[in-house]
C-alpha cells in the first residue's frame, strides 16, 4: 500500500532519495554562485569599508602615537562633548517635527478625498523636496530667515523682532526649521506605506465593538503605525545628525559634530589634534551604526502589516 | 400607499467612505451624529496641515527668487518696491563668469560617469543575485544601506587618511566617481531591486535563453526593457545627487559646480543665489522629466516613479543621501 502511494505521488518512503538529489546539485551550483558578487563587494569593501576601516584605524591612538583609546575618550569630552550634545538635541528636535508632521500631512493626504490628484500631488512633491536642496536650500533659507531676510524684515515690520531671542540659523530652533523642509517631505514618503495599511475594516471592528475613535487610534491605528514612526525618527535623526553642507553654508558653529568634523579635515584646528578628529568621524560611525542597526529591526516589524 | 418610494430599500445601504462601497462590516452603536465638532474638525484639520505645509515649502523658494532676480536693497523692499527692477542680470553674470562653464561640464561628466559605473556593476549583480543566489538578497540589502552608516563627511575622512597612498589615483577629478557610486547605493540598489521584484526573472530569462540568446542580447532585449523605470529612476536621482555632491567634493578640494556655487555665492551674492535658485528649479525638472520618462501607459490609473508606492523607499533614501552629502 504505502509504496503504491509512494508512487504515485513521489514523496513518501522512496522520496528521500529523490529529494536529495537536487538539495546536493543546488549546493554544488551555490559553491560557485557567490563568484557572481564578487565585484559588487570588492567595490565596497575598496571604497566603502577601506577608508571606513582607516578612520577607526587612526582615531584609536593614544597621545604618544601607541594603540589605545585615549583620543576616543578626549573626542567624547569638554567641547567635544558639548558638540555632541548639541547635535544630538537639535537632530532630536528636527526628527520629532519631521516625525509628526510629515505623518499628520500623509494622514491629511490619504484621508483627503476631495481633489483627487491631492494625494499623487503630495507624493510627487516630497519626492522632489526630499531631493531639493542641499546648498541652495540653505540659500533660500537665509533669503526668508536670515538676518536680512524677507520674513526677517516682515516681522520686524510688525514690530516682532525674530533675533531679539536666540533664533539663528546655526541654532537649535533655526537647524529645526531648516531641517524641517528635508525631513518633512522624508517622513511622508517613510509613513505612506504604513497609513495605507491601516485597513478600513479594522475600524470598523472597533466602532462595531463600542470603541470611539480615540480608543480605535489607542488600541489599533497608533500601535500598528509604531515601528513606522519609530523607524521613521531614527532614520530623520540619523539624516539631521550627519547632514554637512546646509549646515556649513548657513553657521560656521562648530558645536555641529559633522561641521567640527569638517573643520578639522579642513585644517583649520592644529595637526597635533588629528586623532581626535578622526575619533570625532569614529564616534559619528558608531551613532549611525547604533541609529541604522534599529532601524532595520522596526523595519522589518513595520512590513508586517503591509503589502 | 403612494408615498412607498420603491428604491426605499436600497438606500439604508450607506456608502462608506473609507473604501467606497457598503460597509464590509456592519456598524453597530450610534450613528456619527451630524454637525458635531469632531466631524468638523476632522476636515478642518487636514485641510490646515495641508495649507501650512504648503506655505512653508514655496516661501523660502520665492524668496530665494526675490534676491535672485530682483536688485533692490533689503532695506528698501516693501509693498511699493515689490515689483521694481526684476531681471535675469545677475544669473547672465553668473553664466559668463570663467569658472562656471568648467565646473558645470566636471560635474556633468561625474553624473554621467557615476550612472554608467552604477549600471554596470548593479544590474548584473542584482540580477546574479535574483536568479542564483536568493538568500544573499537581505545580505546585500543590509550592506546596501552602509553608506548611510558611514555618512560622507565620514567617509571623506577616511579618504583623506588613504590619500597619501594613492595620489595617483585620488589626484585625478575623476576618482569622484566610485565614491558617488557608494553614496548613492542604498538608492539606486533599491529602485533596481524593486523592478527586478516586480517581473517574472526567471521566465523572462529561460524563454529568451531558450530562443537561443546569449546572456548579453538577453539582458539587452529581454531585461533593460523590463526594468526601464528602474533603470531611469535610479539614473535619474543620481544625476540629481551627483549635481549637488558639496562633501566630499569641497574637502578635496574638487572644483564642482556645487564648490563653484558655494564660493560664487560670496563673490556675487544675487548671481550665486541666482545659480541656486537654477539648480533648484533644475532638480524639479529632472524629477518631472522622470515623471513623465516613467509613466505607464496602457493602465487606466497613470502611475509614475514618484507616485508608485512601491518607489517610496526608493525616493526616501535618495533624499537622505541628498541630505548627507548635498546638504
Amino acid at each position: 500500500m504505502t509504496n503504491i502511494i509512494a508512487a504515485s505521488d513521489g514523496t513518501a518512503v522512496g522520496g528521500r532519495t529523490v529529494r536529495a538529489a537536487p538539495v546536493a546539485r543546488a549546493r554544488k551550483r551555490l559553491s560557485w554562485a557567490w563568484l557572481g558578487v564578487v565585484p559588487f563587494f570588492a567595490f565596497l569593501l575598496l571604497f566603502l569599508i577601506v577608508p571606513a576601516i582607516s578612520v577607526f584605524q587612526q582615531a584609536l591612538h593614544n597621545n604618544d602615537g601607541s594603540f589605545g583609546f585615549d583620543a576616543m575618550k578626549a573626542a567624547v569630552q569638554g567641547q567635544n562633548l558639548d558638540a555632541f550634545w548639541f547635535s544630538v538635541r537639535f537632530s532630536a528636535g528636527a526628527s520629532a517635527v519631521g516625525v509628526i508632521i510629515g505623518t499628520l500631512l500623509a494622514y491629511a493626504a490619504v484621508t483627503a478625498k476631495r481633489p483627487k490628484w491631492l494625494r499623487s500631488l503630495v507624493t510627487s512633491f516630497s519626492g522632489v523636496a526630499a531631493n531639493l536642496g542641499g546648498l541652495p536650500l540653505a540659500f533660500a533659507f537665509i533669503t526668508l530667515l536670515g538676518r536680512q531676510g524677507v520674513l526677517t524684515k516682515i516681522l520686524s515690520y510688525f514690530g516682532y523682532n525674530l533675533y531679539a531671542g536666540d533664533f539663528q540659523l546655526g541654532q537649535v530652533s533655526g537647524l529645526i526649521t531648516v531641517y524641517a523642509y528635508f525631513n518633512i517631505p522624508l517622513m511622508v514618503l517613510i509613513t505612506l506605506p504604513a497609513i495605507d495599511g491601516l485597513k478600513a475594516s479594522w475600524r470598523e471592528a472597533a466602532a462595531n465593538l463600542g470603541g470611539s475613535s480615540f480608543t480605535y487610534w489607542r488600541r489599533v491605528g497608533i500601535p500598528v503605525l509604531m515601528p513606522s514612526l519609530l523607524g521613521g525618527f531614527l532614520l530623520l535623526f540619523a539624516n539631521s545628525f550627519s547632514a554637512f553642507a546646509t549646515a556649513k553654508v548657513m553657521t560656521d558653529n562648530s558645536k555641529i559634530v559633522s561641521l567640527r568634523l569638517g573643520f578639522f579635515l579642513g585644517g583649520d584646528i592644529n595637526v597635533g589634534q588629528d586623532a581626535i578628529g578622526y575619533a570625532l568621524a569614529a564616534w559619528m560611525v558608531i551613532i549611525m551604526g547604533v541609529c541604522m542597526g534599529f532601524y532595520w529591526m522596526l523595519r522589518k516589524r513595520a512590513e508586517r502589516w503591509q503589502t | 400607499m403612494a408615498d412607498i418610494n420603491p428604491l426605499a430599500p436600497a438606500m439604508p445601504l450607506a456608502i462608506d467612505p473609507e473604501i467606497g462601497g457598503p460597509p464590509t462590516a456592519p456598524i453597530g452603536g450610534v450613528p456619527p451624529r451630524a454637525g458635531r465638532p469632531a466631524v468638523r474638525f476632522g476636515r478642518l484639520g487636514p485641510t490646515l496641515v495641508l495649507i501650512l505645509c504648503a506655505i512653508f515649502f514655496i516661501a523660502p523658494l520665492l524668496t530665494l527668487a526675490r534676491y535672485a532676480l530682483q536688485n533692490v536693497p533689503t532695506i528698501r523692499l516693501g509693498a511699493s518696491t515689490m515689483f521694481d527692477k526684476w531681471s535675469l542680470s545677475g544669473l547672465t553674470k553668473a553664466f559668463s563668469d570663467k569658472q562656471f562653464g568648467p565646473t558645470l561640464r566636471l560635474s556633468l561628466k561625474l553624473a554621467l560617469g557615476t550612472v554608467t559605473l552604477t549600471l554596470a556593476l548593479l544590474l548584473p549583480t542584482a540580477i546574479w543575485v535574483h536568479m542564483r543566489l536568493p538568500r544573499m538578497r537581505a545580505v546585500i540589502e543590509f550592506v546596501t544601506v552602509l553608506p548611510y552608516v558611514i555618512p560622507a563627511i565620514a567617509l571623506v575622512a577616511g579618504i583623506v587618511v588613504v590619500k597619501p597612498h594613492a595620489r595617483w589615483f585620488l589626484d585625478s577629478d575623476y576618482s569622484l566617481v566610485p565614491f558617488y557610486v557608494i553614496l548613492a547605493l542604498p538608492f539606486t540598489y533599491r529602485s533596481i531591486d524593486a523592478g527586478l521584484r516586480s517581473i517574472d526573472l526567471k521566465t523572462l530569462v529561460d524563454a529568451s535563453r531558450s530562443l537561443g540568446a546569449g546572456w548579453g542580447t538577453t539582458l539587452r532585449r529581454a531585461l533593460v526593457p523590463n526594468l526601464r523605470t528602474a533603470i531611469i529612476s535610479s539614473a535619474f536621482l543620481t544625476t540629481a545627487v551627483v549635481l549637488g555632491e558639496f562633501t566630499i567634493a569641497s574637502t578635496l578640494l574638487k572644483n564642482t559646480l556645487p564648490t563653484f556655487q558655494a564660493t560664487y555665492v560670496k563673490r556675487e551674492p544675487q548671481g550665486g543665489y541666482g545659480l541656486n535658485l537654477l539648480a533648484l528649479v533644475a532638480t524639479t525638472g529632472l524629477f518631472a522629466l522622470l515623471t513623465v520618462a516613467t509613466r505607464k501607459r496602457g493602465s487606466r490609473k497613470v502611475k509614475s516613479a514618484l507616485t508608485d508606492p512601491a518607489m517610496a523607499e526608493t525616493m526616501a533614501f535618495a533624499g537622505i543621501t541628498r541630505s548627507q552629502q548635498g546638504r
